[in-house]
C-alpha cells in the first residue's frame, strides 16, 4: 500500500504491506534505530514516537494508519545541532545509564511538559508508567523531568 | 546496525524440555531461498561460553547446536533469508522428529537416583566426566573447629529458596557478522567482552585470531547477561559463513526471556552465636538450579562461599555447594553474582540470631563485620587480600542516625491494618578479582594512551560500557593525571584488532580496575611528555611542574620560578613531530593487587496493608562506601538503580516452569514478568544516597566499584522491614502479597 508520512519535518512515500509496523519501517527502513525495540508488545515504551505531536508506541501503530501523519523520532529532536532542553536536561541530572530507554523517555517527555509544563512527582510518575528502565530505578530520570519542566518555563 | 546486502536470522528452537532430533529435514526452507545450518553442519565442539576462568576450572557441555537439547528454547538449527519474515516463514518450514526424553525441573528432583540424565558426560577443560546424579560439580571448604559452632549458645538452622529471575536488560541479544573477503569475520554483538568473544569464536571455528575482529558496541544494558558468548553470536557466525553474506541475528523479547536467567538458589544454612554477641560458626549448604548448561557454575560455588564468609567473622565454616542441572534455561551471572542471594540469607538470620541473643541487630552487625585489616575473600577462596579501606562503622553509625533507628517500632505493638516497620542490611561486593597472587580467575586488562599532534588524547581500550559510566571514568582518571580538562581526551571505540586484552566488564571491575589500566598509561604518557618537555626547556624531565591555564585552554610544563621556561601539550606534540621525536604514547597492561569490597548498608521503612499484602516504600536510607567517589551523579545512579533491582527481586520477580510442557509459565511474555514502573517506587525525596568518606590506597585515586554492591544488600533489608511490620521472616523469595496474607493468616491460627 502506498502511503505518504511526513517524518521528521520531512515528507516521504513508501509502499508497505499492510502488516507493517511503523516501528519496522522507521528502524529498517529510514534507519532511524534511535527508536529501540525492546518487546513489540507495547510493555516497555522503548519505541515511542510522536504521531502528530502526541506520544504513541511504535510496535503498536500499524505504518499504514501513519498515512498522511505527522511521525516524529528522537533523531528529529535536537534542532540546528543543538539539542533540546529535555535532551540537556537528561545529560546534566545522570539520567542515562545504558541509554537504551533514554529515546523513548524523552520523546514520553516532551508530550507530557507539552500538555502539562509544570508536572508533580505524582503526574509524571503518572506520564512514564508505560516508559521501562532497568538500569537507573527512574530517581535521575524524575529529577530530568524537572529540570527540563524548568529550562523551558525560563 | 545494517550493511548492504545482509541476511536476516531466525533460530529453529526445541520446543521440549528435553529430547533427541531424530530428523530434520530442511529442503522446503532452502527451496523457499533460505540458507540453512542444523547440527552435522558445526564443528563438532564442547565448549564452556564463559572463558573468565583457568581452563582446569572451566567445565564444558556447549555446542552451537544440539542434537540433544536440553530445555525449551534451546537451539537445534538456524536460518537466514533475505528478511526477517522470509526467515521465519523458512524456520516454519523446516520438519524436525524428535524422541522425547524425561526432564527434571526441581534441583532436588533432578539429584534423585534414577532421574533422567540432563547431561551423562561433559568435559573439564579436556578432561571426560560422567555426570551422577545432575550434579555438574561441587565445591567444599572447612576452616575451623566444629565446636565452636557445636557449643554456640545459640543455634539457628533454616532453609531458604530464592526466585528464579530474569535480567530483562532493555535491549535483547542481538549480533551482526560479516564475512571478510579474507576468510574472516568481523562480529558487532552485545557483549560484555570482545576480546573473550573472539577467543570462543576462535577455539569453535578456527579461524585464526588476526581475523576475527570483534567490535565494540553500545550495550542496552546487560547486568552479567553477556559475559558469557551470547547462543545468538556463535549460531550466526555459522550463518555468515555459510551464506557467505553479512547476517543480523536479533533475539525478540520471548526469545530473549528463554536465552538466559540468574542462578536460582536453595541453601541450608546454620549459625550459631554466643550471648557475648559473637557469632561462633556456621554451616551452609548451597544448592543451585543452574538450568541445562554450566556457564559459570564452578566459579559461583567459589564466589557463593566467598560472599558468605566475607561479611561477617566466622570462627568456623563449612561448606558445601553443589551445582545441579535441570531442563530450564541456563543460569548465568547476574549483578551481584549470587551475593544478592546469601546476602539475603545471611541478613535475614543476623536479625533473627540478633533477637535470640537480645542484642540490636544492628549492634550485632557491628560487632561481626569483616572490615580494615581483616583478610577478605568474596571472590572465592583463590582470591585472596586484606581490606585496605572500610566505611561499613560509618555508613551503619551514620545511617542509623539518619532514621531514628533505635527508636524503630517494635512488631509486636503493631495491630492496625497498616503496619510499618524498618529493617537494616549489609552488602559488599569485591571490585574486580584482583589479588597478590594468580587465581583461578583471570582478572587484568589493558589501555592505549596516546597524544595527538594538537595536545589533546586519543584513549583507546577493550573495555566495555554497558551504561554505568565506566569509559567516562577512565577520561577523569586521565584527564586528572594529564591536567587536562575532560574534552581533551577522546574515547576512541576499538576492537580486538586495535585494543590489547581486557577479560571482561563484570564484577564491578570497570573503575578499579580498568581504570587502574588507566591510570597506569597515563603515568607513563606523562613521563614521556615530561621528557619532551625537558628537552624543549632544557630542564630535568621530574622537576618540571605541569598546570592547566584556562584563558589558552593548554596545559602548561613549566619550571617553575624560571622565566620563559614554558611549553604548551600543543607545543610539545608540534615539536616532537617536527624534530622527528616520535609519538607519545603507551600501551600497557594491568591487573590489581587486590580486589577491595566495597561496602553498602540500607535502612528501608515499608508499610504492609494486612487486607492485600501489599507493601509500600515509605523511605530509604542509603550507604556506600566506594572509595573516592569519581562519578557522583552515575554513582548515586548505580545505588538508585541497584536498590531498584534489589526491590524487584524481593517482591515481585520469579519464572516458574509449567511442568507439563517444561516452558516458562509466564510464555516468554514480559506482560506476565512485571518489573517495577515508576510507579512502584518511592518519591525522589525519600531516597537518600549517602557515602562514606573512605580511600582505597590499591584505587585509582582511592576509587573503588559500586555496580554489584548496590543491590546486594537490598532483599535481606527489605525482608527485615518487613519482619520488624509484622512479625513474620519468609524463608522464600519473592515476598509477595499472596506469600504474605498466607503468613498472616498462620500466624493468627
Ligand atoms: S517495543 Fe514498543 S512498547 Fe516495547
Ligand atoms: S538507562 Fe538502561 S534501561 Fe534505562
Amino acid at each position: 500500500m502506498k502511503i505518504e508520512i511526513t517524518v521528521n519535518g520531512r515528507k516521504r512515500q513508501f509502499d508497505v504491506e499492510p502488516n507493517k509496523l511503523l516501528l519496522n519501517l522507521v528502524r529498517d527502513e529510514l534507519h532511524l534505530t534511535g527508536t529501540k525495540y525492546g518487546c513489540g508488545i507495547g510493555e516497555c515504551g522503548a519505541c515511542t514516537v510522536h504521531l502528530d505531536g502526541e506520544a504513541v508506541l511504535a510496535c503498536m501503530v500499524l505504518a499504514v494508519d501513519a498515512d498522511g501523519k505527522q511521525v516524529d523520532t528522537i533523531e528529529g529532536v535536537a534542532e540546528d545541532g543543538n539539542l533540546d532542553p529535555v535532551q540537556e536536561a537528561f545529560i546534566e541530572e545522570g539520567a542515562i545509564q545504558c541509554g537504551f530507554c533514554t529515546p523513548g523517555f524523552i520523546m514520553t517527555t516532551k508530550a507530557l511538559l507539552k500538555e502539562n509544563p509544570n508536572p508533580t512527582e505524582h503526574e509524571i510518575r503518572e506520564y512514564l508508567k508505560g516508559n521501562y528502565c532497568r538500569c537507573t530505578g527512574y530517581v535521575n530520570i524524575i529529577n530530568a523531568v524537572q529540570s527540563a519542566a524548568k529550562k523551558l518555563q525560563s | 546496525m545494517a550493511f548492504p546486502n545482509m541476511l536476516y536470522g531466525r533460530v529453529l528452537k526445541s520446543p521440549h524440555a528435553h529430547a533427541r532430533v531424530r530428523s530434520i529435514d530442511v529442503s522446503k526452507a532452502e527451496k523457499m531461498g533460505a540458507v540453512t545450518i542444523t547440527p552435522d553442519e558445526i564443528p563438532d565442539v564442547t565448549y564452556c561460553p564463559r572463558l573468565v576462568s583457568v581452563p582446569e576450572a572451566t567445565y564444558k557441555d556447549w555446542k552451537v547446536l544440539a542434537d540433544k537439547p536440553h530445555y525449551v528454547g534451546e537451539a537445534i538449527g538456524a536460518v537466514a533469508a533475505e528478511s526477517e519474515e522470509e526467515a521465519q516463514k523458512a524456520l516454519e518450514a523446516i520438519e524436525v522428529e524428535y524422541d522425547v526424553l524425561g526432564a527434571s525441573f526441581d534441583a532436588f528432583d533432578a539429584m534423585k537416583p534414577g532421574a533422567e540424565q540432563v547431561h551423562d558426560e561433559i568435559y573439564l577443560k579436556d578432561d571426560l566426566l560422567k555426570v551422577e546424579n545432575n550434579i555438574g560439580c561441587q565445591l567444599s571448604i572447612t576452616e575451623g573447629d566444629p565446636i565452636a559452632l557445636e557449643e554456640a549458645d545459640v543455634v539457628i538452622e533454616r532453609t531458604y529458596r530464592t526466585n528464579r529471575r530474569y535480567h530483562n536488560q532493555l535491549e535483547t541479544k542481538s549480533v551482526v557478522v560479516r564475512p571478510e573477503a579474507d576468510g574472516g569475520i568481523s562480529v558487532w554483538s552485545t557483549t560484555q567482552t570482545i576480546h573473550n568473544t573472539r577467543l570462543l569464536l576462535h577455539d569453535i571455528y578456527g579461524i585464526p585470531m588476526g581475523k576475527i575482529r570483534v567490535y565494540k558496541v553500545a550495550l542496552g544494558g546487560s547486568f552479567g547477561s553477556s559475559i558469557h558468548v551470547n547462543p545468538v553470536v556463535t549460531i550466526a557466525v555459522a550463518l555468515a559463513l555459510k551464506s557467505r553474506r553479512p547476517v543480523k541475528l536479533s533475539y525478540t523479547r520471548e526469545e530473549d526471556i528463554r536465552d538466559h536467567c540468574a542462578y536460582q538458589m536453595i541453601f541450608k544454612l546454620k549459625l550459631g552465636a554466643n550471648k557475648n554477641g559473637m557469632l561462633a560458626g556456621g554451616r551452609l549448604e548451597a544448592y543451585l538450579d543452574i538450568g541445562a548448561h554450566q556457564i559459570q557454575a564452578y566459579p559461583l560455588l567459589g564466589c557463593i562461599v566467598g560472599w558468605w564468609v566475607s561479611l561477617y567473622k566466622l570462627p568456623y565454616k563449612d561448606y558445601v555447594g553443589k551445582a545441579v542441572y535441570t531442563n530450564k534455561v541456563p543460569s548465568c551471572a547476574f549483578r551481584g553474582y549470587g551475593n544478592p542471594q546469601i546476602s539475603w540469607v545471611v541478613e535475614t538470620m543476623m536479625d533473627e540470631l540478633a533477637g535470640k541473643i537480645d542484642i540490636d541487630p544492628l549492634d550485632f552487625r557491628l560487632k561481626n563485620y569483616i572490615g580494615e585489616g581483616d583478610l577478605f575473600w568474596g571472590q572465592g577462596p583463590s582470591v585472596k587480600s586484606i581490606i585496605q579501606s572500610c566505611g561499613v562503622e560509618e555508613i551503619l553509625t551514620k545511617g542509623a542516625e539518619m532514621v531514628d533507628w533505635y527508636n524503630r517500632p517494635n512488631p509486636e505493638e503493631q495491630t492496625g491494618r497498616y503496619r510499618r516497620g524498618w529493617g537494616v542490611g549489609r552488602g559488599y561486593h569485591t571490585s574486580s578479582a584482583g589479588a597478590p597472587v594468580p587465581s583461578s580467575i583471570v582478572d587484568f586488562g589493558g589501555a592505549i594512551l596516546k597524544m595527538n599532534e594538537d595536545g589533546t588524547f586519543d584513549y583507546i581500550s577493550a573495555l566495555m560500557d554497558h551504561g554505568c559510566g565506566t569509559q567516562e571514568a577512565h577520561v577523569k582518571i586521565i584527564a586528572e593525571e594529564l591536567q587536562v580538562p575532560v574534552n581533551k581526551v577522546n574515547i576512541i571505540r576499538g576492537d580486538t584488532g586495535t585494543t590489547v586484552y581486557d577479560v571482561c566488564t563484570h564484577a564491578s571491575r570497570g573503575v578499579y580496575s580498568g581504570g587502574g589500566a588507566a591510570l597506569k598509561v597515563a603515568m607513563k604518557v606523562q613521563e614521556q611528555i615530561r621528557s619532551f618537555a625537558g628537552r624543549i626547556l632544557d630542564a630535568y624531565p621530574h622537576a618540571v611542574r605541569i598546570r592547566y591555564d584556562e584563558e589558552t585552554d593548554q596545559t602548561i610544563i613549566f619550571a617553575e620560578g624560571i622565566e620563559g621556561r614554558e611549553v604548551s601539550y600543543r607545543e610539545i606534540a608540534e615539536t616532537a613531530r617536527h624534530k622527528n621525536w616520535g609519538t607519545v604514547a603507551s600501551v600497557e597492561s594491568y591487573r590489581q593487587p587486590s580486589c577491595p569490597p566495597h561496602f553498602t548498608g540500607y535502612f528501608v521503612n515499608v508499610e504492609v496493608d494486612t487486607w492485600t499484602g501489599k507493601v509500600k516504600l515509605l523511605r530509604v536510607v542509603a550507604g556506600a562506601d566506594i572509595g573516592t567517589v569519581i562519578n557522583p551523579l552515575l554513582a548515586a545512579g548505580q545505588v538508585h538503580g541497584g536498590f531498584a533491582q534489589g526491590w524487584s527481586m524481593t517482591t515481585l520477580e520469579d519464572m516458574p516452569y509449567d511442568p507439563i510442557d517444561g516452558d516458562l509459565v509466564n510464555r516468554g511474555s514480559i506482560a506476565n514478568y512485571k518489573v517495577p514502573t515508576t510507579q512502584d517506587l518511592l518519591d525522589v525525596d525519600d531516597l537518600t544516597v549517602f557515602f562514606a568518606d573512605t580511600y582505597e590506597p590499591t584505587g585509582p585515586f582511592g576509587a573503588k566499584g559500586i555496580g554489584e554492591g548496590a543491590l546486594n544488600p537490598v532483599a535481606g533489608t527489605v525482608a527485615n522491614a518487613i519482619q520488624n511490620a509484622l512479625g513474620v521472616r519468609f524463608f522464600q523469595l519473592p515476598i509477595t502479597p499472596i506469600r504474605i496474607l498466607e503468613a498472616l493468616k498462620e500466624k493468627e491460627e
